[in-house]
């Protein structure tokens, strides 16, 4: 009940933990989220930094992301990937949002960075790596072509839309549409192979 | 390998779009296409959630990295707000607004508005509805008002300051006192206050001016949602405010009032 606090260094204990913090999150449980925001507020903070630029807005969408996690509880399915992928999803996407509707988007911090390796944050590690799941979608990814992988991570870190994009890229949008399915479409094929 | 483009067909029409819509690539009329299939189309959702599984892993790469230390104390107390608001925040965020309440006074002196409020109050106990002065549609009140009459309060911190906005609801009047003094304006946003109403969504009680007080008129529809601990947040927007058909911004701060 009293849980002393994300310390496990196993991932799948570590995720086990997490989903079933979670669980009591959707029974309302208040101390459940403390527990959560204890082991995951490093990695879904990092996230929104890193979409947001700015470390103002940055916490204010990580509050967001903790007060819409209390009362969206009930909407995480135990029966899904791994509690952290969507937590990390529902954290991006709440930044995605804020970007969108601020404009900060010019102290974003660019793309490239990233791709740097999380630092090693001993809490934080078990319970926050998908493991090689993670190698396999960077791996797809580098099997699409260039221009393809800009697009989709372009998208995905940065919430940009298709007129947003062929703009950038200065290609037609018919053209930057096409790219980014066959890049989808091949992506899902390398995942799932 | 040859061109990877080549390979293989394109993804189903319904897919392509849970993934479009899961990377945000769609404009705003397909999202809300898309936002329309998730809560209608159970095989759509399912496809949205396979998507940002499949997507999640790339989020790994982001280096951790601390929030602030007041960062838990502010979740326990926009938390409290929310309870109590038995509305879920989140929905302000995306919900269009449907009311603009009050339009920016002109011509009227705060200050004024403040005192003259403040010091009709002891004389406004127990008025008849219709002699109440200047109150925007007449006759509100009803035994429920007029039962509460006290003023409710909220002071409301604003991110990491020591400024509060300050909100006083005053039943008798059938007005709302926004004192933002102390605030400045940044230039380049304005902050929106709104009600978080337990059914009928967020309502815009107009753009907070900063370093001023001004008197919202409080309608009758209005005043049946405000008692004690009804939830107030302040967004950010354009100058302006979010406008007609506007989304509100981010939340920046929150509060409740209280019976004093």
């Amino acid at each position: 009940m009293n849980d002393p606090g994300p310390h496990s260094t196993d991932v799948d204990t570590a995720r086990t933990r997490l989903r079933e913090a979670m669980q009591r999150l959707a029974e309302g449980d208040r101390g459940a989220l403390e527990w959560i925001y204890q082991a995951t507020s490093a990695k879904l903070f990092g996230i929104c930094l890193r979409i947001l630029g700015d470390r103002g807005e940055a916490e204010d969408a990580l509050q967001d992301v903790y007060v819409s996690l209390w009362q969206r509880a009930k909407t995480y399915d135990p029966g899904r990937a791994s509690p952290i992928s969507w937590l990390a999803v529902f954290a991006r996407n709440r930044a995605i949002d804020r970007l969108r509707k601020s404009k900060v988007r010019s102290g974003s911090v660019p793309v490239d960075e990233a791709l740097e390796l999380p630092d090693k944050e001993p809490m934080a590690d078990a319970i926050l790596e998908s493991g090689e799941r993670s190698a396999r979608i960077h791996h797809c990814l580098g099997t699409l072509e260039e221009r393809q992988q800009d697009a989709i991570r372009t998208a995905f870190f940065e919430g940009t839309t298709y007129a947003e994009l062929a703009e950038q890229r200065a290609v037609p949008l018919g053209t930057m549409k096409s790219w980014v399915r066959r890049g989808l479409a091949k992506l899902k094929r390398c995942l799932e192979e | 390998m040859t061109a990877p483009e080549e390979n293989g067909p394109e993804l189903p029409e319904r897919e392509i779009l849970a993934a479009e819509y899961v990377l945000g690539l769609l404009d705003a009329a397909v999202t809300l296409k898309a936002r329309g299939l998730l809560t209608s189309n159970p095989e759509f959702a399912e496809q949205v959630a396979r998507w940002e599984d499949r997507l999640a892993p790339l989020l790994d790469t982001m280096t951790p990295a601390a929030p602030g230390d007041d960062m838990w104390p502010r979740i326990q107390a926009a938390l409290d707000q929310a309870d109590l608001a038995g509305e879920p925040v989140i929905e302000v965020l995306a919900l269009r607004r449907r009311v603009r309440t009050w339009k920016i006074a002109t011509g009227f002196s705060a200050a004024a508005a403040l005192a003259l409020a403040f010091v009709a109050l002891p004389n406004l106990r127990a008025p008849a509805p219709d002699t109440l002065p200047d109150a925007g549609p007449p006759a509100v009140g009803q035994a429920q008002q007029f039962a509460a009459a006290d003023p409710l309060v909220a002071s409301i911190p604003i991110g990491d300051t020591q400024l509060r906005l300050g909100v006083t609801y005053l039943p008798d009047r059938e007005e709302m006192l926004v004192s933002a003094s102390g605030l400045s304006a940044d230039g380049v946003h304005d902050h929106e206050l709104w009600l978080v109403t337990a059914n009928q969504g967020t309502k815009s009680l107009g753009v907070v001016v900063p370093g001023e007080e001004r008197r919202v008129p409080v309608d009758r529809a209005l005043a049946k949602q405000l008692h004690n601990g009804s939830s107030l947040v302040l967004t950010r927007e354009p100058i302006g405010g979010a406008g007609p058909n506007g989304v509100a911004g981010p939340i920046v701060a929150s509060g409740n009032l209280r019976e004093t």
